[in-house]
């Protein structure tokens, strides 16, 4: 489903963030993504978020090179994809019906459409009962699972979460890791960078571990290195 | 080409997923609805947010519906003072007074003559007893004139020109020219000099207009791609936000452009407010001018189609100007 061949991103001014990566990750596959901050996980999740593209090497989705596509096709590629933000990305000036139902309305679903798949991804995330809230009256744990849902509102094949868990309590990160695993168990494609190796080593999923732009280790950990 | 079928097969194999899961279908038709709906959306957000906003908004609008008024106003004004030209242009005469001492004969051969030159609707013989008669009646110096031995009045030909459109000034200089080439005519008075400088003027005037208009019509774009630069700025984290869920540029753009042609679109309205209360205040003094000069002379008003070509001028340099900000400031907000 996903595939770095050779993948090299080296920004202006000569930093190189990635250097020959290569991995894939089979479709409903779960995998994290670890490292010390620099290594090169964000430039990685940019590179899938087509925010960045890459210097060298190829990336696959689906089979297909991200590569060959233009500009104005990086809208419909992105439709394909949920991403979940750390900074959870919500917007303050509506409520969160609003902002789960983004992507559909971007899509232009009909709102009949819409309004019965946001009520299905609230549920998912146990927030039904918050949809007229403004994100900013929730808690943290909550805007996450707002963001969570608004991820998987279009049903997304890939998911990908940049330290969804970044400023919760282990209680927390542990149900919204929980949440990432139903996800797969329906054949979602999920990738997680994230800092908390004491949470990931509990799941017994495959780690890959960056460091200085290089896939460092790759495989499943169980409870040490 | 990899483009599309990827994003075909995705599209289609996600379509069966949510048949099978929810038995529903999901149509090109629902697309088209979503489509409109979107749009109605979007409409209707932009009027929020500008009325969240209503001192600036208003500002903003005044601002363009004054620029707008000004040249409008003007031409307005113009269209008047041509209508003016063009009454007194037809309603001009040429008076030929006939040469002394002139028999009946030779006075039917010059109505002849004049009746066949082109370009005249109509000859009106005036006999010197009738000039007189109508001196004493009209002038109140009857008495006078009765120590007068001979009448001293010309007898005179009253020759109607056709109306004339833009040429009309020149072909009556001719015909003008024609009647004084004719016999036993003494003099061809006309009042055209005045309707030639009206005429030269009122092209000064279209041309001041003209450069004036662009002028504000420059400014309004100004003052709507400013405002449009502003929200861009203010809304730079939604942007982001929606691009990085898939937003396309025309998704992005479509809120501004709704703005800038709503900015023009009220600027339009108020302006037209402004122009028909002038009109109806200016009016009334103009009726008490054109009775003093025993005129039927009635202002000119926009009209509704006046109205209607101001609104979608407003609408229009409102898109445009929102269309310029948007393109200049939108491709630069990208997710980082």
């Amino acid at each position: 489903m996903i595939r770095f061949d050779n993948l090299s991103k080296r920004y202006p001014g000569g930093l190189e963030a990635l250097s020959n990566v290569n991995f894939e990750l089979d479709a409903g596959e779960m995998a994290f993504l670890t490292g010390p901050s620099g290594a090169g996980k964000s430039t990685l999740l940019k590179l899938l978020m087509l925010i960045e593209r890459p210097t060298s090497g190829t990336l696959l989705i689906n089979g297909k090179n991200l590569n060959r596509l233009s500009r104005s096709a990086i809208p419909t590629y992105r439709r394909q994809i949920g991403v979940v933000f750390q900074n959870h990305q919500l917007l303050t000036d509506r409520t969160v019906f609003d902002n789960v139902a983004l992507p559909l309305q971007i899509s232009g679903y009909p709102a009949s459409e819409t309004g019965r798949r946001v009520r299905a991804a609230l549920d998912g995330v146990g927030l039904l009962d918050k949809e007229t809230h403004n994100p900013l009256t929730l808690s943290g744990g909550e805007q996450q699972r707002v963001g969570i849902a608004r991820a998987v509102v279009h049903k997304p094949k890939i998911l990908i979460a940049d330290e969804p868990t970044g400023n919760l309590d282990p209680k927390l990160s542990a149900e919204i890791m929980a949440m990432f695993r139903r996800f797969q168990s329906v054949g979602v494609t999920v990738l997680i960078a994230t800092h908390d190796i004491n949470l990931i080593n509990t799941m017994d999923e495959r780690i890959m571990h960056i460091e200085n732009g290089m896939i460092a280790d790759d495989g499943v950990h169980h409870d040490h290195h | 080409m990899m483009v599309c079928t990827m994003t075909i097969t995705e599209k289609s194999s996600r379509e069966t997923q949510q048949r099978g899961a929810t038995g529903q279908k999901f149509r090109l038709g629902d697309h088209w609805r979503g489509y409109r709906a979107h749009h109605r959306a979007t409409l209707s957000s932009s009027v929020r947010k500008m009325l969240r906003e209503p001192v600036q908004t208003l500002m903003t609008v005044l601002v363009i519906a004054i620029a707008l008024a000004l040249p409008s106003a003007m031409l307005l004004a113009l269209n008047n003072v041509q209508t003016i030209g063009g009454n007194l242009e037809s309603s001009s005469q040429i008076t030929v007074f006939v040469a002394k001492p002139a028999n009946s004969a030779a006075v039917d051969g010059l109505a002849l003559q004049l009746e066949g030159l082109e370009g005249v609707i109509s000859v009106t013989y005036v006999s010197a007893e009738q000039a007189l008669e109508e001196f004493k009646a009209l002038s109140g110096f009857g008495m006078a004139l009765r120590y007068l031995d001979e009448n001293p009045l010309p007898a005179v030909f009253l020759v109607q020109p056709l109306p004339s459109g833009e040429a009309g000034v020149s072909q009556v200089g001719k015909l003008i020219t024609s009647i004084e080439e004719l016999e036993s005519v003494e003099d061809v008075q006309v009042d055209m000099l005045w309707i030639q400088r009206l005429n030269a003027i009122t092209q000064i005037g279209e041309k001041l207009v003209l450069a004036i208009s662009i002028a504000l019509g420059i400014g309004v774009l100004l003052i709507v791609g400013n405002t449009i630069r502003l929200a861009i700025q203010g809304r730079q984290e939604e942007i982001i936000v929606v691009k990085l869920v898939g937003g396309t540029d025309a998704y992005v753009r479509r809120p501004f452009l709704y703005t800038g042609t709503l900015l023009g679109l009220f600027g339009a309205i108020i302006a037209s407010l402004i122009l028909i209360a002038c009109v109806i205040w200016v009016g009334r003094s103009v009726e008490v001018l054109a009775s003093l000069y025993q005129s039927q002379f009635e202002l000119v008003g926009p009209g509704l189609s006046g109205i209607l070509a101001l609104c979608a001028i407003g609408a229009m340099t409102g898109l445009i100007g929102a269309w310029v900000a948007v393109m200049q400031h939108l491709r630069k907000i990208e997710p980082k």
